[in-house]
């Protein structure tokens, strides 16, 4: 059998001379002995050809274009198997990278391993470090997701400012006017083509000049001489499966690299940041206003990386050598100074709203920077107040990014893309346009069992009712309750024609006469058992989709009751078809009762609430929305209202619930 | 040995022959490289060939600007062509539109800031523009609110407005679109270059 296997490696090789190579390849003479601190450039290769292998895999389920990117990358992530460890490793091999190049860098600075025969070696390794770092932008776009989108955004923003060609640079790499599927494709064409085909190119050369040269050996020597193979061999496998459990216990740790929501080429994401290796670069724009901005972009990086180029020959002397060092001590020590500082500024108010909500003090800017222990100026006010936006909108973008990806996991994606998906949700756009459109004026707040997953839009000051839970049960029984709806909450808002010094308090007045002081025990228990039932009953006609279902008893007794029935129970003897139309009992005034907060009832009542059913005349102060056929002379269109109807019923796609079981 | 005259000759001309053998090679080479790369290159510069386009685009009614002198923000939407996708009324970007009491025509500021590009929130409780990226902070009339000393290297771009009356119900007030052109201007600089 060995015999055999032989003869057909002495058969191979006879014909391509591999032994030769191998041998060539191996028994590399390695002075003074194998030490670990040879290991750098070979963990650097084998984390290369860690990104080559994930690389593939991944593009084997990456599809890159506007509609597919994010959705695949999605794809890849929740639901492609293995998908996300294959990503996680692409992700974090990549900062491993970063890592490994600079240990190596520093090494050979440090050592004076660029002097004399190594110069165009040392030139080579850093073409190869502009080759990996143009890796690492290239490949924060490819999810095209919103961190990726609008940080990749401010880089090629930059990249037009850069002198000369600057506009030329930035409409290639974008590939037209503007972000579209022409910048994925060469984006992408650049990553995992002629990027890393340069990459192989340069670092083939990088090799065969340090095998020419050999390696820089460490003195005094470690020991005699040895060869490559094995023992060298064996301290770099050693290294280079320990680089490697560090990104598996990161990948693992993490479940897979971060995918935040789909890019959204209309709404900022305000907390984009590039990866953690350029934040220095990040930072230091800071530095320069105006039109100093392309020294801290292009002049300064440019003579920094000129300086480096230089190195082998600045080096030729001690002095030089030691500049060398210096310069590097200076530069890693100034880009890890500009991290922490952009880290800082970003994280300077993290942990503030659970640090205030215990302190109970009242919310202004003073106190908060008390607790936190920072200094009243006016530049720490700012830096805070930024902080806090900075966290707020990550805070946001992670919600949206968990709600986008958990309908694409319920429902698929549509052909159009995940952003249909955000854009079509009540859940994420319902609060968004009742901000531009309804909270200048209404309030949407839970002031009994506020719920952490959702969105509330407090007005301190509002002028027009609380609309949260509008039609539910519970809400229709405090627009029934006598204090409640003289409440801020209900018809008691700021200047109400409704309540208080209203010209209309007629509703307010009866509900308040049917609970007169002078009612028995039994006699209010009796109304409010009534008023229940009324509730029930028009909550029904709302249907709400989230609400179980009264029942069927209960509803027909409170429509007996708002149909005339209540009349012989209060004092005033009236009941709700007195003044409003409802069932069996039609014309007799608004709002009517019929299908009270159902979709279609309340889309009429924004498009129009001065309209004969609903307000008419009594409406003193709503604006009509979409009064109008011709939808261009409308504010909203039947999309905006069926979301933002959609979003006050609470009738959205809740994928926690498995939709077949309704 | 001498070599004769006749030797030198052969010589001579079979080296000028290897001499163009070589320069043809070359050339014969290179040209056949030529096409291909020439060919990769049309496709892949033509995006230098081609121009933004500014378009007039609809941002609101008049009646949806509160005449409170703040800024309100509002999407630009229009048709947009994407390489092969064409889209109908998709956003493109945003306009803080502000009109002082009284006045019926609002003016616009882009939300794209001059410095990086990145988009200007307004923070209502300090009555300021604020940039999320490096800190840029603008009043409310878009002026920078450290002058030459912001990192920001010009004011907040104004866009042009225009104000066209669509309806006059009778006895009603007349209902006003109103119009922006929406301009891409190049960042970093200290004026207002349109992007090409």
């Amino acid at each position: 059998m060995i015999n055999r296997a032989s003869s057909i490696i002495d058969w191979i090789d006879s014909r391509t001379g591999i032994k030769a190579v191998l041998h060539e390849a191996l028994y590399e003479r390695v002075p003074g002995g194998a030490r670990w601190r040879y290991v750098w450039g070979s963990t650097l290769v084998v984390a290369f050809v860690t990104q080559a292998i994930t690389g593939i895999f991944l593009w084997m389920a990456y599809s890159p274009s506007t509609q597919t990117a994010w959705e695949s990358v999605f794809y890849i992530q929740e639901v492609l198997p293995g998908g996300w460890l294959v990503r996680g490793i692409h992700h974090y091999m990549a900062s491993m990278m970063v890592i490994l190049l600079a240990i190596h860098f520093v090494q050979v600075v440090w050592d004076g391993a660029y002097r004399a025969p190594r110069e165009l070696n040392f030139v080579l390794g850093l073409v190869l470090m502009l080759i990996v770092l143009g890796l690492s932008l290239t490949g924060y776009l490819l999810p095209w997701d919103q961190k990726g989108y609008w940080a990749t955004n401010v880089g090629t923003e930059l990249a037009s400012q850069a002198p000369v060609a600057g506009g030329a640079i930035k409409k290639l790499a974008v590939g037209g006017p503007s972000y579209g599927h022409h910048t994925l494709t060469r984006f992408f064409a650049l990553h995992a083509g002629v990027l890393p085909g340069a990459l192989v190119a340069f670092l083939a050369l990088h090799l065969i000049l340090f095998r020419r040269h050999g390696l820089t050996p460490k003195q005094p020597a470690a020991g005699p001489d040895t060869m490559f193979w094995p023992d060298q061999v064996l301290k770099d496998s050693v290294a280079a499966l320990g680089v490697l459990v560090a990104v598996l216990v990161a990948t693992i740790y993490t479940h897979g690299a971060e995918l935040t929501a789909p890019a959204d080429p209309a709404n900022n994401y305000a907390a984009a940041r590039p990866e953690w290796y350029f934040l220095f670069l990040f930072q230091f724009l800071k530095w320069f206003p105006g039109e100093w901005e392309v020294w801290g972009a292009f002049v300064l990086p440019g003579i920094i990386v000129g300086v480096l180029f230089l190195m082998p020959w600045i080096g030729r002397s001690k002095i030089g050598h030691f500049f060398n060092v210096a310069f590097l001590v200076v530069l890693l020590g100034g880009a890890a100074l500009l991290t922490v500082e952009a880290w800082q500024d970003d994280f300077l108010a993290s942990g503030a709203d659970a640090l205030f909500d215990e302190s109970g003090l009242e919310d202004t800017i003073e106190n908060r920077l008390k607790l936190h222990g920072i200094e009243d100026t006016q530049e720490n006010r700012e830096s805070f107040i930024a902080s806090r936006e900075f966290l707020k909108a990550r805070q946001d973008g992670h919600h949206n990014a968990q709600r986008v990806i958990a309908l694409a996991k319920a429902n698929g994606i549509p052909p159009t893309g995940a952003l249909t998906l955000a854009y079509e949700d009540p859940y994420l756009q319902g609060p968004l346009l009742f901000k531009q459109n309804c909270s200048s004026c209404h309030n949407y707040e839970n002031t009994e069992t506020p719920d952490p997953h959702l969105k509330y839009l407090v007005n301190k000051k509002p002028t027009a009712p609380n609309l949260y839970g509008i039609g539910t049960r519970t809400w229709i029984e405090g627009l029934l309750h006598p204090e409640k709806i003289a409440g801020a909450h209900y018809f008691g808002y700021q200047g109400s024609p409704f309540a208080g010094e209203g010209d209309n308090t007629e509703m307010v007045d009866f509900i308040q006469e049917c609970f007169g002081d002078d009612l028995d025990p039994e006699k209010r228990q009796e109304i409010e058992i009534a008023m229940k039932k009324i509730a029930a009953a028009l909550s029904a006609e709302a249907q709400l989709p989230n609400q179980s279902k009264a029942d069927e008893q209960t509803i027909a007794a409170g429509r007996a009751l708002i149909e005339g029935g209540l009349a012989n129970l209060v004092e005033s003897g009236m009941s709700c078809t007195d003044c409003h139309s409802f069932g069996q009992q039609q014309d007799i005034g608004s709002p009517v009762l019929d299908g009270y907060m159902s979709r279609s009832w309340l889309m009429d009542f924004i498009r129009n609430p001065s309209a004969e059913r609903f307000y008419g005349d009594l409406n003193d102060r709503m604006p009509s929305f979409a009064p109008h056929q011709d939808t261009r002379l409308n504010q909203l269109d039947d999309q905006s209202l069926g979301l933002i109807v959609d979003w006050l019923r609470s009738q959205w796609v809740r994928p926690s619930e498995p939709e077949d079981s309704q | 040995m001498t070599e004769s005259p006749g030797d030198q000759k052969k010589q001579e001309s079979a080296d000028t022959s290897a001499d163009r053998r070589s320069f043809f090679a070359i050339l014969s080479g290179g040209l056949a490289m030529l096409a291909p790369i020439g060919a990769g290159f049309w496709s892949f510069l033509s995006p230098l060939f081609s121009r933004a386009k500014s378009p007039q685009v609809r941002v609101a009614l008049l009646d949806q600007v509160p005449a409170d002198g703040l800024p309100h923000l509002f999407p630009v939407v229009a048709d947009r062509q994407d390489a092969w996708t064409h889209y109908e009324a998709q956003k493109i970007g945003a306009v803080y539109l502000i009109r002082q009491p009284g006045e019926n025509k609002p003016i616009a500021l882009t939300a794209k800031c001059p410095h990086a590009g990145c988009s200007i929130g307004y923070a209502a409780d300090e009555e300021k523009f604020k940039c999320p990226c490096h800190t840029s902070a603008f009043r409310i009339d878009g002026c920078r609110v450290n002058g030459d000393e912001e990192v920001a290297p010009r004011d907040m771009d104004s866009l042009e407005v225009e104000t066209r009356t669509l309806e006059n119900h009778s006895g009603e007030s007349p209902i006003i679109e109103v119009l922006v052109t929406f301009v891409d201007y190049k960042t970093g600089h200290s004026s207002k270059i349109v992007s090409e």
